[in-house]
């Protein structure tokens, strides 16, 4: 998992509480890396978990929640970050309706040994649609929260209905009906 | 401490973190690197890659430019819009284009304009296709304002994308091409047409049999209905087949179809004839090019007119050929200057020379005898002046035998008119020629022969009649000179045998000339009961002192003239109430005229003739009007030539009308006959007719006569006449005398004899007649050797009155003088008879010898023994046509006649010497009328000896 969604946790926690919980959660969770993260290096996956369990733990807010938050503060970076990547889309729609054929095929171009998400999409008219995610990782809370986000940062309001199609949540259904 | 513990192990952490960093970012640069200068190594292979691609690239360029140069071929490119982009220098030598001219302009501009649009047709069609390749031709404008056709082939550029870049093009000269083709379309097209509108049927096939030309005439021809357009390209070869029915022989002309079909040479004009009755003709004509067989043409032509007008001309061709070769005639066809043009085979079969020998030749020089060159050349200056002519000559054959020809020639007159030459039809008429000349030598025979019997009988007639005559006239004075009863019965026996044997030679006489056509009617208007009133007198006078009464009863109509040929009629009258008078013994001769219908003025008047004699039996009533046919029982005391009747019917007949007879055996006969007559509007007063003049002996007595006469015995016998019943009279020898006599004083009747020497009655009276003169309008009277009524017309046509024939009865001439004569002077009545005239010259006579006696003896036995045979030699010359010694003979013996007193003789006989000279041709043409001359010189000699003799014998006595 590349170091970017590492660090950006650890700022969102510093922001959100402050580094003594940065310093306990990468202190008394295991983690092989050491904790040392850098936004250009990669990292083991299961990290993330570990340090959001850890911070539930720590703060009492369920691993969901805490996924779904992070989302929405990630996405919030990526339109600072990637900035380019988004500048020629003008709506939450289009840009979600994207994601599979744009975003991951760009980001694949940056980062060639990422391993990215899978969305089936299908826009049933100009404000509905429906997002199947697809992906081992099971993070299907991370990718609500970034929906939100992309709501949020277009200033548009949508209801987004989750469904777990598979137990494990290795897949996901999002309908998003534009209000 | 926490605090800085956990400042510590955050920057460691970030240390760390800064650590990984820079040795991941080291790595990536390093990377980095490497890729750049990999990046910056392929870079320049490419670029000296492509500096030699393009080397390459210019030079292939320049070598195809250096090709697009070299061809003849145009070169050019046009962009999609249709601008020129590129053009070959072909250009320029082809149309004159530079390419200064041509580029950037549009193709447009150097097109034909009637062809612009198709080509932009064109053009616009491959693009929307999208063809890579195609063909297209169009003539193009050349600079100078010419024409050359051009076919090009254009190829669609396109870019990797399938843009459309330009149009290459590589347009080539096809004019000569073109012009060619539109040659051979022209030729095609002309000969389609004429084909097609050719007045024959015309088949063209393809070697395959496969239709390529076919026109309507054809198919109305052939009874095909399809149209002729939809049969080309098919095969043909079952044409002939379905077509056999419509011709006279079908096997025959599928047969001959195969059969050119086979030889494929050509056959023209083969006639073919169809069921319908036309005719064709057919021409085969094989078509080669080169020695390779392309098909044939069938022509077949309805020459069915010209057909029928040929095989009429050829029948009437052969018939005239035919006609001509069974007329044996030859043709012969020479120049204007005589020489042979063509001979026809006849011609040489009858000269016997051949065709060759001919040709070439003169007509004159080969063919002609010298002595009908004359002829020729006439016969050449009559042709000249355009008159066919036919004329007879002899050839010289090759074997130099001649043979007479019939030549008819005529101008051959070429189509200027200009006469080149002449064609003559000979007829060998060798043949004919000797016949000819048999002919005519058995004519002269046959000729001399009648002439010799006409003369015989001529000379028979006069021989006969004048002793008749003066036996008949001399039996009349007999009688007054008081014979005794024994002598009255043998003169009345004379009388009765010599009127007899007149009324024979009569009958004979006429019936030869009616035999011979000669008599001929001449209608005039005459007075009709006039005449049958004068009939009526005649015979009363003969039928006194016998018990038969002469009644005429006329039809109270018939009045005034009527138009008709009185003398026959008179002449009928005569001999059948002559025929009456001798079958009647006692009773009535009845003579009746009535017309029987009458239509407008034209009457039918019936005449009737009834006797109380002996009749004729009824087995012998068919044959009364045949010739030489008598009824009489054998030893009737009269007896005739049984011609009387005959003559009357015909003389009836050739007047128009009829005659019959009815009898009873023992009562007598009636005649009947019926003739046509006019009436004439001009009515003769009948109180002026001499007949109802009946005129006293008294008065008669003193009348002045003029006799003319040149026959002394009827001189005598008129003279006594007249003298016994004491009328004045003059005598005249012959015509001329008779006019002179005319002058010099007023008659009141002239007698007029007709045949006399020196001018003959009729030129007489006609002189009389129509000069002035105290007698112009005097009675003339004929005295006729002949009854006939050809003598008679011929008579009254000249002016004179009447006729009346020789020999005659004292009374006839009495009745004669009775109707004419009107006295002008009275004369005392002379009783004395005067004696009849010499018929010597006396006055010749006495100024010759003067009284001496025994000169005039030595004269007169000369004349009658030496002079007299001499007569007989002329006669013979005469009879020869030997007229050099008849003239001699004549000029010799002329004066002995005036030394016996036959002064007239003289005169006849100078006639024959001057006519004997009047012609330098000699006198064949007056031979005729020379012979006749001497016949009548021959009967005055005869009748004139007998007086020589007795004056002879007088002047011995004194």
């Amino acid at each position: 998992m590349k170091g970017i969604v590492f660090t950006e946790l650890l700022e969102m926690v510093e922001q959100q509480f402050d580094y003594t919980l940065v310093d306990k959660l990468l202190t008394d969770s295991p983690l092989p890396s050491g904790g040392s993260y850098t936004a250009v290096g990669t990292y083991d996956h299961r990290e993330i978990n570990v340090l959001v369990e850890e911070l539930s733990r720590q703060t009492g807010v369920p691993i969901p929640d805490l996924f779904r938050a992070y989302g929405r503060y990630l996405f919030g970076r990526f339109t600072q970050v990637y900035k380019p990547l988004i500048e020629n889309v003008h709506s939450a729609f289009d840009l979600m309706a994207s994601v599979e054929q744009h975003i991951h095929v760009e980001v694949q171009k940056l980062y060639p040994e990422a391993e990215l998400p899978h969305f089936d999409i299908t826009r049933l008219g100009p404000g509905h649609m429906i997002m199947i995610y697809q992906s081992e990782r099971k993070m299907g809370d991370f990718a609500h929260g970034l929906l939100e986000g992309c709501l949020a940062h277009f200033g548009e309001t949508a209801t987004i209905t989750k469904t777990v199609l598979d137990a494990d949540g290795s897949s996901v259904q999002f309908e998003v009906i534009k209000q | 401490m926490s605090d800085i513990d956990v400042l510590k192990r955050r920057f460691l952490r970030e240390k760390q973190g800064r650590l990984e960093a820079e040795s991941i970012l080291e790595k990536k640069a390093l990377e980095l690197y490497v890729a750049n200068e990999q990046l910056r190594q392929l870079n320049e292979n490419l670029e000296s890659e492509i500096r030699k691609k393009l080397a390459e690239l210019r030079e292939s360029e320049q070598r195809y430019r250096g090709l697009i140069e070299s061809v003849q071929d145009v070169i050019y490119k046009i962009s999609p819009t249709g601008i020129f982009t590129f053009v070959s220098p072909a250009a320029e030598k082809l149309m004159g284009y530079t390419e200064a001219d041509v580029l950037g302009r549009h193709f447009n501009q150097f097109v034909q304009p009637g062809y612009r649009e198709s080509l932009r047709d064109f053009y616009l069609d491959m693009l929307i296709r999208r063809q890579d390749s195609t063909y297209h031709e169009f003539p193009a404008l050349t600079k100078n304002g010419g024409e050359v056709w051009i076919g090009q082939t254009v190829r669609l550029m396109t870019d990797y994308e399938g843009h459309i870049l330009e149009l290459v093009a590589v347009a080539r000269d096809i004019t000569d091409r073109k012009r060619a083709e539109e040659a051979l379309m022209t030729t095609q097209a002309r000969l389609s047409t004429l084909i097609t509108n050719l007045q024959s049927g015309v088949l063209v096939e393809d070697e395959h049999r496969n239709v390529i030309l076919v026109n309507k005439l054809f198919c109305d021809l052939f009874a095909i209905t399809a149209a002729p357009q939809s049969l080309i390209g098919q095969d043909c070869s079952a044409v002939a087949e379905d077509a056999k029915h419509l011709f006279v022989d079908p096997a025959d002309f599928t047969q001959r179809v195969a059969q050119l079909l086979a030889s494929r040479e050509l056959e023209v004009g083969e006639r073919l004839y169809m069921m319908d009755g036309r005719v064709l003709e057919r021409d085969y004509i094989p078509i080669y090019l080169g020695n390779q067989y392309m098909g044939h043409l069938w022509r077949y032509s309805d020459v069915t007119e010209r057909f029928n007008s040929r095989e009429q001309l050829r029948r009437s061709e052969e018939k005239y050929r035919g006609i001509l070769n069974n007329l044996e005639l030859g043709v012969l066809e020479i120049d204007n200057d005589q020489n042979i043009v063509h001979a026809y085979e006849e011609f040489c079969n009858m000269v016997g020379y051949s065709q060759e020998e001919l040709v070439g030749r003169n007509v004159q020089e080969i063919l002609l005898p010298t002595e009908f060159h004359p002829v020729i050349s006439q016969q050449q200056k009559m042709r000249n002046e355009g008159q066919a002519g036919s004329y007879e000559l002899q050839i010289i054959k090759k074997d130099s035998s001649r043979l007479w020809a019939l030549i008819s020639g005529a101008s051959i007159i070429d189509e200027h008119g200009v006469v080149t030459g002449s064609i003559g039809i000979h007829y060998n008429i060798t043949e004919r020629k000797l016949l000819e000349q048999e002919l005519a030598l058995a004519k002269q025979i046959a000729d001399d022969a009648r002439q010799a019997e006409k003369q015989f009988l001529a000379n028979m007639s006069h021989e006969i009649r004048t002793p008749l005559n003066a036996i008949i006239g001399m039996s009349h004075l007999l009688f007054d000179t008081r014979p005794t009863r024994q002598q009255m019965e043998f003169i009345e026996v004379l009388k009765t045998s010599a009127d007899f044997l007149h009324s024979l030679i009569s009958d004979l006489l006429d019936m030869t000339k009616i035999e011979a056509g000669r008599i001929e009617m001449h209608p005039r208007p005459f007075h009709l009961a006039g005449l049958l009133r004068a009939t009526q007198r005649v015979f009363q006078m003969k039928l006194e002192n016998r018990p038969i009464e002469m009644d005429v009863m006329i039809d109270a109509r018939i009045t005034g003239d009527f138009i008709g040929d009185d003398v026959m009629l008179n002449q009928i009258l005569l001999n059948l109430v002559g025929n009456a008078e001798k079958f009647t013994e006692k009773g009535c001769i009845q003579l009746t005229a009535k017309i029987k219908k009458q239509e407008n003025d034209q009457c039918w008047i019936e005449f009737q003739v009834a006797d109380t004699g002996i009749g004729i039996p009824d087995d012998k009533l068919g044959i009364v009007f045949q010739k030489f046919k008598q009824i009489n029982p054998q030893g009737h005391k009269h007896k005739g030539t049984g011609l009387g009747l005959a003559i009357t019917k015909e003389l009836v007949e050739i007047q128009g009308g009829t005659i019959s007879v009815k009898s009873r055996e023992g009562e007598g006969s009636v005649f009947t006959f019926m003739l046509s007559y006019a009436q004439s509007v001009q009515s003769t007063d009948p109180a002026e007719s001499a007949e109802n003049r009946p005129v006293s002996d008294a008065i008669l007595a003193q009348c002045n006569i003029l006799v003319v006469e040149d026959n002394l015995m009827n001189q005598k016998y008129v003279s006594n006449l007249l003298n016994k019943w004491n009328i004045t009279y003059t005598l005249a020898s012959d015509g001329k005398k008779a006019v002179e006599e005319a002058k010099k004083q007023a008659f009141d009747l002239i007698l007029m004899d007709i045949q006399m020497p020196i001018m003959d009655g009729y030129q007489a009276a006609v002189a009389i007649r129509s000069t002035h003169n105290p007698n112009q309008h005097v009675p003339i009277v004929a005295l006729t050797a002949s009854a006939m009524p050809d003598h008679k017309s011929t008579a009254l046509t000249v002016g004179m009155n009447d006729f009346l024939t020789k020999p005659f009865e004292p009374k006839q001439l009495f009745a004669v003088l009775q109707q004419y004569a009107v006295p002008r002077k009275m004369f005392p009545v002379a009783e004395s008879e005067r004696p009849p005239a010499n018929a010597l010259d006396r006055q010749q006579l006495s100024n010759i010898y003067n009284g001496d006696s025994e000169y005039a003896m030595d004269m007169f036995t000369t004349f009658l023994t030496d002079i007299v045979p001499e007569f007989a030699v002329l006669a013979e010359k005469v009879s020869d046509q030997d007229w050099p010694t008849v003239a001699r003979l004549a000029h010799k013996l002329k004066p002995t006649l005036g030394m016996v007193g036959l002064t007239n003789m003289q005169t006849m006989l100078r006639r024959v010497e001057e006519m004997t000279d009047s012609s330098p041709a000699g006198p064949q043409t007056n031979s005729q009328a020379l012979q006749l001359l001497y016949v009548d010189f021959e009967q005055e000699l005869s009748r004139m000896l007998p007086l020589v003799t007795e004056e002879l014998h007088r002047i011995s006595q004194e």
